[in-house]
């Protein structure tokens, strides 16, 4: 880097001051030197609809299904999916195979990295339970040394209460949190998609609101409970996907409880209806009194074959209302993040029957771009969205992680330039992920990112 | 019946109307295309009346019917269909398979094709599978039967069942019942949409927890399609025109959903009793298998209402009438 300059002019955005406005950024050896707002006639031509200057994005929930699947994706293609998607940090899920529930697959995990030559940061998820089987708890105190940021048995919710209470206290007199996935299962079997409408006409098992909400609720009702002997014990709920679902975490914070949630990219713009066939953008469902506007068949919005396989995720893909209201509470801060649940899988695993289809979208590099079209649309206020993909996410991981996103002087760039007036189709080749399980493909896009400086280096660089 | 009764024979011109290169679901259908079938299946049944039921209309083409789920009638009922239109056809039983287990549907489907077949007839036990069938296969892909999907031959059977034993053949305002397993049956969906196409006054009723989810459909009126949703038996078969009964599978009873199989028959089997509540000549269709004495009560199942023979027998005329229309897009397709 030696030597290196380049001065950057576009519209900074920078939720750790809460501030953003046109702006001049100048990285030197790496470091970003100098960030100046632009006043008056230099601030001209510049806006939010242009080239955005922002820092860093964070991803709290990532799969790089290494080790055990290295056909689906490794640590050095989802590295390199995380820089074009304009992520520096990410946090890896811990399903792996073995799972990560000790230090020697943590090792193993960083060596990747480091061989992988990214500068993106990698923080890596110990599991609550030993192998993720939700009978005992994993080597957790092993792990913290070994520098987990958190716990999680992500894919399913931790099933006993019992042992998401003692896994809530081990994990908090350990200074970590809990990354709960809400579901009960019991109301969950054999489910394909979104309990309603959708649902009922193409004969796929229902999967209902209540099995989100009423984990969610339990688990606060545990933690509650927790507080008042470990009073640094932390819950987060990722993926949370329904209104009443958000509902129950807005209860837990209104008791003044240490619960934060995250919402993904595709449940704020993607729903139920194109499981049917439709591909309009949550906000772009017509609404009205008269219920019959949501029914895609009605007002025309089907515009593709049903069943598309790409769309199975767990959670299901919601109604528009729920898509709403994800948007809601990420305004009122009841979700503090945008979290990718980047999940890759191989053509054998998903392109099969609906039903038999693994779940999971392949969105590290899509979500940026799927946030920004929401903004476009009025759906939230651009301070509030980066502040969810930066500030918000390191919040939730708390001092432990030691990532303060921002754009300060004197410190190594950590920043992403993205131009929200330009748009890219997303495509198989243009994926950088092994994962190409997106019912993005083929779909013009806003917001291409022309740099992505991680720690002070070039983790991507447009063409 | 239709007099051009010789039609299918010989060369058989391709049909001018029907433009589906599949037959995957009867939501996309519309009213003239119903009317079409409806027809064509007129003529098939005058085929099935003479001393030699055959045709060639589909001689040289290749017709494999492939099964993922255990099925002998509607299986039966494609073949024959098949092979008096002249098919050379095939028969796969597939096993359930899993996709970790065994051959992906795509290779399937691809193998099948390189086996030189035109046409699938499938059934799946998975909602939505044909269309990944359809997405892979050059030829046309006929849905027999996916999860809980859909069914279209056999809404299209019980369509000409009734047309046939309706005053006028009319539809119009006639109130037609769905009694039973809503929930889990590919037969009332698909149901649904041709029925209340043609102006039907359908009525879903059974337990509340085996009609969950059409509330919601009910009310959104999907393609301003619009019936009622109902748990009271005596007002759904109140003056009924037709009454449908679904068959009860014994495991929704291990999932909790029913108390037991003798509570249904004692509140929503069909009996004798319950069936004076609807129109004297109330038409009573079941799409088989029957448990005679659950869902439907013996007496009915072979009384005088009964038209269960009649959708079997129909079924294979339907069957034909489908098969020579894809046919016939095929050749279509192949001319143009």
């Amino acid at each position: 880097m030696s030597g290196f300059e380049q001065t950057i002019r576009g519209w900074a955005v920078d939720p750790a001051v809460g501030r953003e406005g046109a702006a001049e950024v100048v990285v030197r050896d790496g470091t970003l030197a100098r960030l100046t707002w632009l006043e008056g006639a230099e601030a001209d031509g510049i806006s939010a609809t242009g080239t955005l200057i922002l820092p860093g994005l964070m991803d709290i929930h990532a799969h790089f299904r290494e080790p055990g699947n290295e056909d689906a994706e490794t640590v050095a293609t989802g590295l390199a999916a995380a820089a074009h998607g304009g992520f520096t940090t990410v946090a890896l899920m811990p399903n792996t195979t073995p799972a990560i529930d000790e230090p020697s697959v943590v090792a193993r995990i960083r060596a990747a990295a480091a061989a992988s030559g990214s500068p993106v940061r990698t923080l890596i998820y110990g599991s609550v339970t030993a192998g993720r089987r939700g009978e005992t708890l994993s080597a957790m105190g092993e792990l913290a040394d070994a520098g987990v940021v958190g716990f999680s048995d992500d894919g399913a919710s931790v099933r006993s209460a019992s042992l998401l209470r003692n896994a809530l206290m081990y994990a908090g007199s350990l200074g970590l949190p809990i990354v709960d996935h809400p579901e009960d299962s019991s109301l969950t079997e054999g489910a394909e998609a979104h309990e309603g409408l959708i649902a009922s006409v193409l004969g796929l098992k229902g999967w209902p609101s209540a099995a989100e909400a009423g984990s969610i609720a339990r688990s606060i009702a545990i933690l509650e409970d927790v507080v008042r002997d470990v009073p640094g014990a932390r819950l987060h709920l990722t993926h949370v996907s329904t209104t009443e679902g958000l509902e129950a975490v807005f209860a837990g914070l209104g008791k003044g409880l240490p619960v934060t949630s995250d919402v993904t990219p595709h449940h704020l713009a993607f729903t139920d209806e194109w499981i049917a066939g439709a591909r309009r953008w949550s906000w772009d469902v017509p609404r009205g009194a008269d219920a019959q506007t949501i029914d895609p068949w009605v007002s025309g919005g089907i515009v593709a074959p049903p069943f598309d396989p790409s769309l199975r995720v767990n959670p299901p893909l919601r109604s528009p209302d729920d898509a709403s209201a994800c948007w809601v509470h990420l305004a009122m801060g009841t979700a503090v993040a945008i979290a990718t649940d980047h999940a890759p899988h191989t053509e054998v695993d998903k392109h099969v029957e609906f039903g038999w289809a693994i779940n999971g979208i392949s969105g590290i590099e899509t979500a940026l771009s799927v946030v920004l079209a929401g903004v476009a649309a009025g759906q939230l206020p651009l301070m509030k969205a980066v502040a969810a993909l930066t500030t918000g996410p390191a919040f939730v991981l708390g001092d432990r992680a030691g990532i303060a996103p921002g754009l300060r002087e004197g410190e190594p760039a950590d920043l992403v330039v993205v131009d929200a007036g330009a748009t890219w189709t997303v495509s198989a080749a243009s994926l950088r992920s092994k994962g190409k399980n997106t019912p993005l493909l083929g779909r013009e896009l806003p917001g291409v990112v022309r740099l992505v400086l991680a720690g002070g280096r070039v983790a991507y660089a447009e063409g | 019946m239709s007099t051009g009764s010789d039609r299918p024979e010989g060369a058989t011109p391709a049909p001018v109307h029907w433009a589906h290169k599949h037959l995957l679901d009867v939501d996309g259908l519309t009213r003239p295309d119903i009317e079409l079938v409806m027809r064509t299946a007129d003529e098939m049944h005058d085929v099935l009346a003479r001393p030699i039921p055959k045709v060639p209309a589909l001689r040289g083409l290749g017709v494999t019917i492939l099964f993922y789920e255990a099925s002998t009638r509607t299986r039966v009922s494609f073949e024959v269909a098949a092979k008096n239109l002249s098919a050379d056809v095939v028969n796969i039983a597939a096993a359930s398979s899993s996709v970790s287990k065994g051959e992906s549907l795509v290779d399937t489907v691809r193998t099948v094709e390189a086996l030189g077949a035109d046409m699938i007839v499938m059934r799946h036990n998975v909602s939505g599978a044909p269309y990944l069938a359809a997405e892979i296969f050059g030829g046309s892909v006929l849905n027999g039967g996916d999860g809980w999907h859909a069914h279209p031959s056999q809404a299209l059977l019980d369509l000409y069942t009734l047309r046939s034993r309706l005053p006028g053949g009319s539809l119009e305002g006639r109130k037609v019942v769905i009694l039973g397993d809503a929930l889990h049956s590919r037969v009332a969906r698909s149901n649904i949409w041709t029925l209340t196409a043609m102006g039907a006054d359908l009525w879903l009723c059974g337990p509340s927890t085996l009609l969950r989810g059409y509330d919601a459909w009910a009310a959104a009126g999907a393609a301003g399609r619009r019936f009622t949703v109902t748990s009271d038996v005596g007002a759904a078969l109140r003056d009924a025109d037709a009454v449908m009964a679904l068959r009860i599978q014994k495991e929704r009873m291990a999932s909790g959903l029913l108390p037991s199989l003798r509570e249904y028959a004692a509140r929503y089997g069909l009996t004798a009793e319950r069936l004076r509540a609807a129109k004297p000549e109330v038409i009573v269709m079941h799409p088989g298998p029957m448990n005679e004495g659950v869902e439907i009560a013996a007496d009915v199942a072979a009384g005088p209402h009964s038209v269960v023979t009649d959708q079997v027998s129909n079924g294979v005329a339907v069957r034909m009438a489908l098969l020579y229309l894809l046919a016939g897009t095929r050749r279509t397709e192949a001319g143009a």
